[in-house]
């Protein structure tokens, strides 16, 4: 199922607060905004066909069924493997035929790739948990 | 002796025999300072100190705590209270990042600790120049790869540097020292700094290197690395091609290597500057990051801007009717 929405009347407040956020965004591999487009949200439910486990990226390719039943294939951003590594997830974690559902933002050409903007199982749990530390040693040492 | 200088004695002494201690269970390879090992440069300390710090160089402890407790929150990127396209570039969850949860172990308010107000000194005109130009190419669609970063290429991160800065993951170096070489192994796309301790002089002048071509010897116990022979392709926060950069580690304590670096650039600052950072020994391992493996954005950044420039292209046939 797609769901596409789209959302172009944004109030001013939320434009400044945005710009007071964006000041923290931590700089990334790339620019995600010349990747994806913000006008282009998209919410798929789909089944996990393979991860590539990629550097600099990994990607997951997930199987989402259109309005007409068609299964199409998507294509979503992750985390660098490394750091996914390093946070406990592996191969197994994300296994061939897992029901996902993802929240993010279609590529700007529109071919079927999206950032994994949020990534739940469909009981509402959440595929990465935020964390407060991640458990490096040197997160530890204090 | 009055009572204050008598309290002022016995603090001097006991730092004197902690420092001592500390001393004897330094290791040495080869007769100088062992640096070996894997070390992580991981903090939100920024390198320049925030315009709410301002002339605070240090933090207490609870003020640290409060600092780090506000970053990680302001940087979560779980929260979903921007614009569209905020939230398209605060997309993964937070904790796919591994920059770093705490301020550095010296509880510094910026990486910059001179000029003292922790910031970049004003660049030159020239300099301002060279920058402005840089950030039109980045704003605009690009027509290759070469007008986006280098990160965003497989080149260079700032974690490599030099100067070596924490970023957004990967913040891990493994340093090697044999009989004529220190060597850096930087995790972020697998860059090696090989560097001579044998007093050779640097390359000729008309060799230029990415990351500059290092010379190292010891002063003491400190290794320091002198860098020259840069490119303007890989200018450090508005850096060119004559930037001299020294850097300096000195490990404090088993755990910890203080890294030291000074830029001096005449042709853009318009003085010289000097940040610190605290390594901290980690358990490793260090993994390989071969950045062009599958750096499948590169190829959808170029598309979607040919899928941009056809948008306009079509907006402005309109535009003739």
């Amino acid at each position: 199922m797609i769901e596409m929405r789209i959302k172009l009347a944004v109030a001013i407040v939320i434009a400044v607060a945005s710009a007071l956020l964006n000041a923290t965004v931590a700089f990334a591999h790339h620019a995600f905004a010349a990747e994806f487009d913000a006008k282009k949200p998209v919410k798929l439910r789909g089944t996990v066909a393979k991860m590539e486990w990629i550097n600099p990226h990994a990607w997951i390719h997930v199987d989402v069924k259109d309005p007409d039943g068609k299964v199409v294939n998507w294509m979503i951003e992750a985390g660098t493997p490394n750091t996914l590594f390093r946070r406990g997830f592996t191969k197994n974690s994300l296994a061939p035929g897992t029901e996902i559902l993802v929240d993010g933002y279609q590529s700007k050409d529109g071919s079927n790739r999206a950032n994994g903007r949020d990534v739940t199982f469909p009981d509402g749990r959440k595929l990465f948990l935020g964390s407060s530390g991640t458990g490096a040693p040197y997160d530890e040492k204090k | 002796m009055n009572r204050g200088l008598a309290a002022a004695s016995v603090v001097a002494v006991a730092v004197a025999s902690a420092a001592a201690g500390t001393e004897a269970r330094m290791p040495v390879v080869q007769g100088q300072r062992d640096l070996q090992g894997i070390w992580s440069n991981a903090t939100i300390t920024p390198l320049e100190r925030p315009k709410d710090l301002a002339g605070k160089e240090f933090f207490t402890e609870a003020e640290a705590i409060a600092y780090e407790k506000r970053v990680l929150e302001e940087s979560n990127k779980d929260r979903r209270d921007g614009t569209p396209e905020a939230d398209v570039g605060r997309a993964y969850n937070d904790s796919w990042w591994d920059r770093g949860t705490k301020v550095v172990s010296t509880r510094r308010t910026s990486i910059i600790v001179d000029p003292p107000d922790g910031k970049i000194p004003p660049l030159t005109p020239q300099a301002q120049k060279a920058v402005s130009a840089r950030v039109a190419v980045s704003q605009r669609p690009a027509g290759g790869p070469e007008d986006r970063g280098l990160p965003e290429r497989c080149i260079l991160w700032p974690t490599a540097g030099p100067p070596m800065l924490s970023s957004a993951y990967n913040n891990n170096y493994q340093i090697l020292q044999t009989p004529g070489y220190v060597v850096i192994f930087i995790e972020m796309i697998h860059d090696v700094r090989i560097i001579p301790l044998d007093g050779r002089p640097h390359l000729p002048g008309n060799i230029r290197q990415w990351m500059g071509d290092p010379r190292g010897h010891w002063e003491g116990n400190t290794l320091v690395v002198d860098s020259t022979n840069f490119t303007a392709k890989n200018p450090f926060r508005g850096s060119d091609r004559n930037l001299h950069l020294i850097e300096r580690f000195t490990r404090i304590d088993p755990d910890t290597i203080l890294y030291r670096f000074t830029v001096d650039d005449p042709t853009a600052f318009t003085r010289t500057w000097t940040g610190e950072v605290p390594l901290t020994k980690t358990p490793g391992p260090i993994y390989e990051y071969a950045c062009h493996e599958g750096n499948y954005s590169m190829t959808n950044i170029l598309s979607g801007a040919r899928a941009e420039d056809k948008a306009a292209e079509e907006a402005a046939k309109k535009g003739l009717r």
